[in-house]
This record gives structure tokens, sequence and C-alpha cells, in this order.
């Protein structure tokens, strides 16, 4: 695609992934140095290698130039092909870590993408594949992608050894559609996954018993399913997790969720996720924390109309994320408080004109 | 008396789209530092060097990761044995009585 040459420039392996979809979705290239250039052990990680890869693979045409050192790396955009796409992770970090820049870019692709990823399903720093399948996804329903919208998670794996395995399909769409959503309502009923892999299955509904002690007093609609894996589908560490979802009268949501580290009780890791849970719920907005960069990415791709949402205070990923937005498609959020009278409340009205992308990527296939 | 308004409504409550898209704080100090008005433009003027301490150095003395989920605080968390706590935010549960 002839494009003008402007290169996106950043710095810092911070913030790697949103900035390399920004740059897919834009066509712009992208250049990033002084990745760890002061570090000890400076340059890329396995898994950004990885990343890059994955990226590689599920485009067309994208040009990957990595300096010598590796602590500068310079993306050529190819086009989004989508299809069929195997990888395996490496076990440094989750299939989340992967999954999310690619829930991002699979529904501007070519072909409808069906993604397989190997590897450990659930950790302590990315959304585990449960979040994702439960939350992450009715997110971008939100925006009218949602036919054959599905993630099946086939096996799981705990760290260390991993052993997982994930299936994503997304469908494709020619445009988003323009979000409106400023009624945060009110939490109608909370649904959990507890897992437990290679150890004892009463450990799940020790955390079912758990996060219930802590739950039960605001609502009884409170359904927590225990997710058994058996034999070869349990992967190849022991590990339980227990990730939970609040949803409220208008469809926000809000989810938690905690894994278990060696030497705490399942518990303690249930009560840690519901006093999250609760935390995440009195922090308000219509829209979950971990989600807010997948949402306003999908604001800003929407039609040439205002959109809105309400949303509780930003994540530090957020801040970034709408600076890097403002250089890569010049869009600007507004952000008011929503409630001007209400000096307590700290939920902020986001609103942008969106940029009225369209996906050629469809149209020329 | 409007820029005396202005004033006296940002030490309220933060400016976020001036914090964003016009200063150059770095996402944390937005965050977690102090938002007056006097503090926001003494940064202005010597954040170029904030930046770089803050950012790339920091970064590199201890491995910061790019991670979606933030590491939760167990000692923020106990907060939620208070029980009036607890019932502060029944509220926002549709069986918590009238909110509105």
């Amino acid at each position: 695609m002839a494009q003008p040459v402007s290169v996106l420039h950043f710095s810092g392996h911070q913030y790697l992934r949103h900035r390399l979809v920004l740059s897919i979705i834009s066509g712009k290239p992208v250049k990033i140095d002084k990745i760890r250039s002061d570090d000890k052990n400076p340059g890329l990680r396995d898994y950004e290698v990885s990343l890059l890869r994955l990226l590689e693979r599920a485009t067309n045409g994208t040009v990957i130039e990595i300096s010598v050192t590796g602590t500068a790396i310079l993306l050529k955009p190819g086009i989004i092909a989508g299809g069929s796409v195997l990888h395996d992770c490496p076990l440094s970090r989750s299939i989340g870590y992967f999954l999310e820049p690619m829930v991002m870019l699979a529904p501007f692709a070519k072909k409808p993408l069906q993604l397989t990823l190997r590897g450990i399903t659930s950790d302590d720093k990315d959304l585990s594949a449960d979040l994702i399948r439960t939350v992450t996804l009715p997110h971008l329903q939100l925006f009218g992608v949602s036919e054959g919208l599905e993630m099946r998670i086939k096996k799981r794996g705990s760290a260390p050894l991993g052993g997982g395995e994930v299936q994503f399909l997304c469908p494709v769409v020619k445009q988003v559609k323009t979000l409106d959503f400023i009624d945060a309502g009110r939490v109608k009923r909370i649904r959990g996954i507890a897992h437990a892999v290679r150890v004892s299955p009463q450990f799940s509904n020790r955390m079912i018993e758990a996060a219930r002690s802590v739950l039960n007093r605001y609502i009884p609609d409170i359904y927590l399913y225990s997710d058994v894996y058996k034999g070869e589908d349990s992967g190849k560490s022991p590990g339980y997790a227990l990730s939970l979802l609040a949803e409220s009268t208008t469809g926000a949501m809000h989810s938690a969720e905690a894994v278990s580290e060696p030497g705490v009780t399942p518990e303690d890791i249930a009560l840690t996720a519901s006093r999250a849970l609760l935390s995440e719920v009195r922090r308000g907005g219509c829209i979950d924390r971990q989600h807010q960069v997948l949402v306003l990415f999908m604001m800003v791709l929407g039609s040439e109309d205002v959109g809105r949402c309400k949303l509780g205070e930003p994540t530090p990923r957020t801040i970034q994320f709408l600076r890097d937005v403002h250089q890569t498609f010049g869009t600007s959020f507004k952000i008011v408080p929503s409630n001007p009278s209400d000096t307590t409340s700290t939920e902020l009205l986001f609103s942008c004109y969106g940029t009225g992308y369209v996906n050629a990527n469809r149209t020329l296939a | 008396a409007q820029s005396a308004y202005q004033e006296h409504s940002r030490r309220r409550r933060k400016d976020w789209m001036k914090l964003i898209y016009v200063s150059s704080l770095t996402p944390e100090q937005i965050l977690h530092g102090d938002p007056s008005s006097t503090d926001l433009q003494n940064q202005d003027e010597d954040d170029f060097f904030t930046i770089r301490s803050k950012g790339t150095v920091a970064g590199g003395t201890e491995e910061d990761l790019d991670v979606t989920k933030e590491k939760v605080k167990l000692e923020d968390l106990k907060e939620w044995e208070n029980e009036e706590l607890l019932d502060s935010i029944r509220h926002l549960f549709i069986t918590g009585g009238s909110g509105t």
C-alpha cells in the first residue's frame, strides 16, 4: 500500500504491543528504539521477538528489522491477512500477552482469523484465557464484532511448563460501530470460573466457597463454575486460579482474577480475587480497567461520528495509549468529569470523533 | 476571575486533557503525583530531565514488564476486611436499595 512516509517513532520497551498494533492498523511504519538500552541485559526479550514473529505470520508483507544489539526495531506493516495461524508461545509469558494485540487486529483482517496458541493459559501478568473469553470478547461485541466470535480453551497450562492450548476465532468487519455507553447501571450478577489443574479438584470448590463468603452479601445471583480439566488437557504444571466477572444491568462488566502462588491457600486466592473485584466495581465506569485500551482503540476506529464512553480513572497504560493514538491518528479524546457536581466521583466521560476506519483488507479479497 | 476559577477547579480535580496531551509527565506521575497547578507548571519547565530519569533509567535498573494486569497489592485489599467499607458500595448493586 502506498503510504506517505511518516514513520512513527517511540522509545523504550514499555507499551510495545499497542504501539505495534497502532502501526499495523494505520499502515505507518514504526521505529522503536532504546529498548532496554541501559539494562544489564539489553534488547528484546524472547517473548517480544515471539510476538513480532506472530504478527509477521498473521500479516502479509510485514517487514521487521531488528538491530544487531536488539535495542531498536523497525516494522513496516503489511496487510492483516488473518486465516489459520498456529503459534507456540514462549513460557516466559502467558498466551494473554499474545492474544491481546491479536484481538485488537483480528476484526480488520482480510480473512477471518483462526488462531491457535499454545503455552501458559493463565498467569499473574496478563489476562488469562478465561477473562479473554468471558470479558474481552463481549467488549468486542459492543462494536459489532460478534458473529462467529469464539474462543475455546482446549487445554489448560499453568506456569512454569505450560502445555495449554486455546483457539481464537474472529470474524472480519468492514467498519466498527460507534460506541455510546454512558450508563454504567448496577451490578446484577456475578459470574466466575474456578479451575484447578494437576491438583486436587477440591481446590476449585474451596475457592468458590471463599469467594462466596465475600460476595454473597451483595447479590444472590452468583454462579461460580468449577472447571475441571483432566489428564492430557490439564497441561504440564499444577496450578489453580479464580476469575470473576461482575455484570451490570446495562451490560457494563468488571473483572478480576487471582492465580495460584506457591504457599498460598485456595481460600486466600479467592479472597484476593473477590476483593480485587470489589475494588474494580467501586472504581466505576462502564468499562473494566484492563479493557480501557481495547475500547478506546475501537472508539478511535469507529465511524465518523462522536463516540462516548464513561470510564473510571485511566490506568498508566491508558494514558500512554491516548498519547500514542494522538501521535498515530491525530485523534484526541475529550475527557471531562462525568458528573461535575459530584467532586468525589472519579468517573470520566471520554468522547472522540471516530476516524471512520474502513477495513480495506477485506474489500481487496 | 476566570483564571481564578480555573485554578480552583484544577485543584479540586485533575485536568485530564491537559495532563495527557499537553504535559510531558509520565503516566505514573499523572496518576500519583500531586496535580496542583503550581506543581504542574514547575514540571512543565524541567520535564526534559524528569522524563529521562523516570522513564529510561529507572526502567533499566528494575525490570518493569509490559503487563496488562496491575499487580494487586495485598495491603490495599486489606481494607475490604472493614464492614463499613463493604457496605459502602452496596448502592452499586441492584439489591442495594434506593441509591438513586
